[in-house]
């Protein structure tokens, strides 16, 4: 009973601090940021200022944009490169950096562009569960096709960088997107050379830049 | 009495994990940067065969899916493939029984019987929709797996594509399980049957596929690498999931 004034006085202030500090963290959590950034893309696509097969190129440059702030690029290509990170300089890390992201950007964004086209107006997004183990996340996601009555799941995982969760993998249906390209990567390092996996890094950048997707 | 013998043979081929992955294990994805690459001594031959099936797919199998999905409608197309998946219930209920998932095998014995009848011979799935009996999923490499048997070398077999040599063994003893086998009196017939099975399955597959093929073939570096990748990851879970149940 004589703890009652001490809780009434002391219960305010807690309730409120523990209300701010749940909806903040709800605001910062990887769940989150995905569902919002994904309601962004989905407004880029519906907008009519990015309609249209002529305004494909525009399209993919905005959710670049939208999405490239909360990716760890430098993560994604240390991790994609494995053993073979630290052997390079910090120019070569750079280079393969920019190099390698080019070519995720382009894979998932015309992927992505292609699907979008298609089942925009019947798509549904289902945000399944976050888990969070410290300083890494995991985002369990599906996407459902109605007419094709499938589920599709792409988990994304995440990282806390100065506070912040950034993204270091996508796993689309059980495939991390990260392990996929390491695999290659060794083995074109292992049969011939780190020189040789630049190389041809640049050379597949400049044939998807010069050969058409299929529509 | 059958898996102990499988078990004791792939155990003289030092196939035998000594124990299970760990969920620590499983969770190391998320700290570990640097696994190591991925164990291939049967290279020379997978390759041979990646390459085989390759030129099957380009000259053979991807014109008529093409063909085919020009002409048939998606719905229509998926309708046949849960035809084809319905028809292959005996390997989901023998590995669902030798996994000692009871209810697993009761499930995928109603699916069989609801979709059989009402659902068309299989052409649609209303178990699902109507009794809320999802589609489950069981083969004897996963059943090997949940008994202790590593995967051992990874292995590109001809027309089936990438496996293990676990798998592959697997493979073999669920095609055993088919009644087909013991229902037709002749083995030219019963060739002739599993045949025409595998290549109606086969064609209409790849026609459902054909745009994951090409943004496969499209964007990769190493095709083989990221063939063999993917499938490794994907039967990863697979094992997972019976191994965790």
């Amino acid at each position: 009973m004589t703890l009652r004034p001490f809780a009434a006085i002391l219960g305010g202030p807690v309730l409120v601090a523990a209300i701010l500090s749940a909806s903040a963290s709800a605001a910062d959590s990887p769940l989150h940021t995905v569902r919002t950034t994904i309601d962004r893309i989905v407004a880029v696509f519906e907008s009519p200022e990015y309609r249209g097969p002529d305004r494909r190129t525009a399209r993919i440059g905005r959710v670049g944009t939208i999405v490239r702030p909360l990716i760890d690029e430098r993560e994604v290509a240390r991790r994609t490169l494995g053993v073979h990170w630290r052997d390079r300089t910090e120019a070569q890390r750079a280079e393969f950096t920019d190099i390698f992201m080019r070519l995720v950007e382009q894979s998932y964004g015309e992927t992505f562009d292609r699907q979008a086209r298609k089942y925009l107006d019947t798509v549904q997004f289902l945000y399944d569960k976050e888990t969070i183990d410290g300083d890494f996340a995991e985002v369990a996601t599906r996407i459902f096709l109605p007419p094709q009555n499938k589920y599709f799941a792409i988990n994304y995982r995440f990282h806390k960088v100065g506070g912040q969760w950034l993204v270091y993998d996508v796993v689309v249906e059980n495939v991390s997107m990260v392990r996929n390209f390491r695999t290659q990567f060794y083995r074109i390092i292992g049969k011939s050379s780190y020189d040789d996996l630049v190389r041809q890094l640049r050379a597949k950048l400049e044939r998807l830049a010069t050969t058409r997707p299929a529509s | 009495m059958v898996v102990k013998k499988l078990v004791s043979v792939l155990l003289v081929c030092g196939l035998v994990q000594s124990g299970l992955p760990t969920k620590a294990a499983l969770a190391a994805e998320h700290t570990d940067a640097a696994s190591p690459p991925i164990a291939d001594p049967m290279e020379p031959f997978n390759q041979a065969m990646f390459h085989f099936n390759l030129t099957l797919d380009e000259y053979l199998l991807r014109p008529v899916a093409s063909g085919y999905a020009a002409v048939v409608p998606t719905g229509a197309r998926q309708g046949v493939a849960r035809f084809f998946q319905n028809l292959n219930v005996t390997p989901r209920v023998g590995n669902k029984l030798l996994q000692l998932e009871l209810a697993g095998a009761g499930t995928e014995l109603a699916r069989f019987l609801i979709n059989t009848t009402a659902g068309g011979l299989g052409f649609f799935d209303v178990a699902d929709r109507w009794f809320g009996l999802e589609a489950g999923h069981a083969d004897f490499g996963q059943t090997l797996a949940k008994y202790g048997v590593g995967s051992g070398p990874y292995l590109v077999l001809p027309f089936f594509g990438p496996s293990t040599v676990r798998d592959a063994v697997g493979l073999g003893v669920d095609g055993a399980m088919q009644p087909i086998n013991y229902l037709l009196p002749t083995v030219p017939e019963q060739i002739a049957v599993r045949t025409g099975w595998l290549v109606g399955a086969t064609v209409n597959a790849r026609a459902l596929n054909l745009e994951l093929f090409e943004s496969v073939d499209r964007f990769s570096l190493d095709l083989y690498g990221a063939v063999q990748d993917g499938y490794l990851q994907r039967r990863e879970q697979v094992i997972r999931d019976a191994v965790d149940r």
